[in-house]
């Protein structure tokens, strides 16, 4: 489908969404900046954008694995986060077969409606079954700038992807 | 109507089970994998246990391989800004040093005190178990504010342990690996920490609010209201035993807290900044009451009790020797202020009597200007002064010749 001649650029183009992943769920330095009113989740921006414009690009084992590490370094119960990013992935996925022409809109509420979900199942898990008790301002300050952050990232993997293939607009 | 529920089914059945060209396992499969792990993690097995423990020591340690580049960036960028500062925070730290040092050495009498007193009413608490450990992972999560340190089981570390730094409260252990602990701040939401108001006395429970406040619950505020004071210290109560009674906190601004009609404490610490920790853990001091029987043991207690009394005596006869040389160089130092007092006086003394003697001039050469000629000696008015001699100038601040009676 792609002609890439370039090796490195092969290698740039098919391993940066992995090492993303993990260096944002690893890094202590995360994007979970230390303002007030605004947060976001990189991961769930990266996976659903690469599950959803290329097939393949991160392995559901590596995004599994990823969802551990991301546990194990919140201290959330394990396995809670691997569901949420496969889920993310199974709509990204179902949402790839049934669409005919992309559009970045479209694309944009239905992430809006699958983070709402993983939230919703994610929270309810925590709080009935480990008593968690969440800050619920802070949630939904999360999920805005997830949503947010979304439109931006879109287009600048979408810049990155193009440069490493030669193909700037 | 069928084509399309079709189409859903076959559009759902494909996201889940189908498998990339390289992708070794469907997505369903390891959806309910991840399923079968949170529900694994609700049972303690001991299997489970360890092998959790395991993931977790190798995780913790590659995320910090993993962010050290990252760290040096920071920690050099601090140290650049670090070296801005460096010259106002010298001159700041220089004057904060002498009113520390005086204070310090009030703290240390009332804290005898506050020794003696808590023996008595059998409240005093020893550390027991005492380790410092670095700051291993320190991930600002939106659901838990926790960080993970580098000390665990193996060095003694247990759950419930209290975590300090400096002498500040920063949260309990609330996980325990072979290596490695996580400790839960006491900004997270989820931390509870009874707590006492100092002045008021107030008791009540704390939870975090955000990183820099925490927020005080089952508090009567109206008390606090009424007793009118601008700033309450937040202390640890020891209620629960988990932690012993007096760990400061923060402190809260009761014009604040008013205003936002919430009791907001604002911690000490930056816990976002932490580097170092020290957990501890305590318990009360040994009286041994019980062992009056035991003539060795008896012998044993009462040379530990002497033993602390001569710790307790020397230290008092240091803070006495040490009142004593501030005592002496505040003498000199208000001997030395005392003499530059004097002079000074003296100086304005001298200068006051030189504009006395000006004004006079002036007001001389006022009057000279008005009722010179009334003074003037001249061919025809003989009885006269001569300018410049003393009566010339009696006559002339007279306003005129002094009539004899």
């Amino acid at each position: 489908m792609i002609n890439i001649n370039n090796k490195k650029r092969y290698f740039l183009y098919k391993y940066t969404p992995i090492f993303l992943l993990f260096t944002s769920i690893l890094n202590e330095i995360d994007f979970n900046l230390e303002f007030k009113y605004f947060s976001f989740n990189f991961a769930y921006i990266l996976i659903f954008y690469y599950s959803l414009k290329r097939e393949g690009s991160i392995g559901y084992i590596l995004i599994f694995i990823a969802g551990l590490f991301n546990d194990v370094m919140n201290g959330l119960p394990m396995g809670i986060s691997s569901l949420s990013y496969l889920l993310l992935c199974t709509v990204a996925s179902y949402l790839r077969n049934i669409t005919l022409r992309p559009n970045l809109i479209k694309d944009w509420i239905s992430f809006l409606i699958t983070i709402l979900a993983l939230n919703f199942i994610t929270y309810t898990y925590l709080i009935l079954f480990f008593n968690y008790e969440i800050n619920y301002f802070d949630q939904v300050l999360n999920i805005v700038g997830t949503l947010l952050s979304y439109l931006v990232f879109s287009f600048i993997f979408k810049f990155y992807d193009n440069l490493v293939l030669g193909r700037v607009d | 109507m069928d084509s399309s529920r079709d189409d859903f089914v076959i559009a759902i059945r494909s996201a889940f089970l189908k498998k990339g060209n390289k992708q070794k396992f469907s997505l369903l499969s390891l959806i309910l994998f991840s399923i079968f792990f949170l529900v694994l993690g609700n049972f303690n097995f001991k299997i489970i246990k360890f092998n959790r423990t395991i993931i977790k020591e190798i995780i913790y340690y590659s995320s910090t391989i993993v962010s050290l580049p990252e760290n040096i960036i920071k920690n050099s960028f601090n140290k650049v800004s670090d070296h801005f500062y460096h010259y106002d925070d010298y001159t700041k730290i220089k004057s904060n040093l002498r009113e520390l040092k005086n204070k310090n050495l009030e703290k240390e009498i009332i804290t005898f005190e506050n020794i003696e007193l808590k023996k008595l009413i059998d409240d005093y608490f020893v550390e027991d178990r005492q380790a410092y450990a670095k700051v291993l992972i320190d991930k600002q999560s939106p659901f838990l504010r926790s960080i993970v340190i580098n000390k665990g089981s193996k060095n003694g570390v247990k759950a419930g342990m209290a975590v300090y730094d400096d002498i500040y409260l920063v949260g309990k252990i609330v996980e325990v690996n072979f290596l490695t602990s996580r400790v839960l701040l006491i900004s997270d939401i989820n931390s509870k920490i009874p707590i006492t108001i100092q002045p008021t006395n107030l008791q009540g429970i704390m939870s975090g609010l955000d990183q820099k406040k925490g927020q005080l619950q089952y508090i009567n505020k109206e008390k606090l209201i009424n007793d009118n004071i601008e700033t309450l210290l937040v202390v640890t109560s020891g209620i629960g035993g988990i932690f012993r009674s007096g760990i400061p906190i923060g402190e809260i601004n009761l014009a604040d807290a008013l205003e936002n009609n919430k009791l907001v404490v604002n911690f000490y610490r930056n816990f976002t900044q932490l580097k170092y920790v020290k957990i501890s853990s305590h318990r009360k001091e040994n009286n041994n009451t019980d062992n009056t029987d035991n003539p060795e043991k008896k012998k044993s207690q009462e040379r530990y009790d002497q033993l602390q009394n001569i710790k307790i005596l020397k230290k008092k006869k240091k803070i006495k020797y040490e009142k004593k040389i501030i005592l002496q160089s505040e003498n000199i130092k208000l001997k030395k202020d005392l003499n530059d007092a004097q002079n000074e006086i003296r100086k304005k003394n001298k200068e006051l009597s030189k504009n006395r003697e000006k004004s006079e001039n002036l007001k001389f050469l006022e009057l000279n200007l008005l009722h010179g000629h009334k003074c003037k000696k001249s061919l025809f008015r003989s009885h006269l002064y001569k300018v410049g001699s003393d009566e010339y100038r009696a006559c002339i601040l007279n306003e005129g010749p002094i009539k004899k009676n």
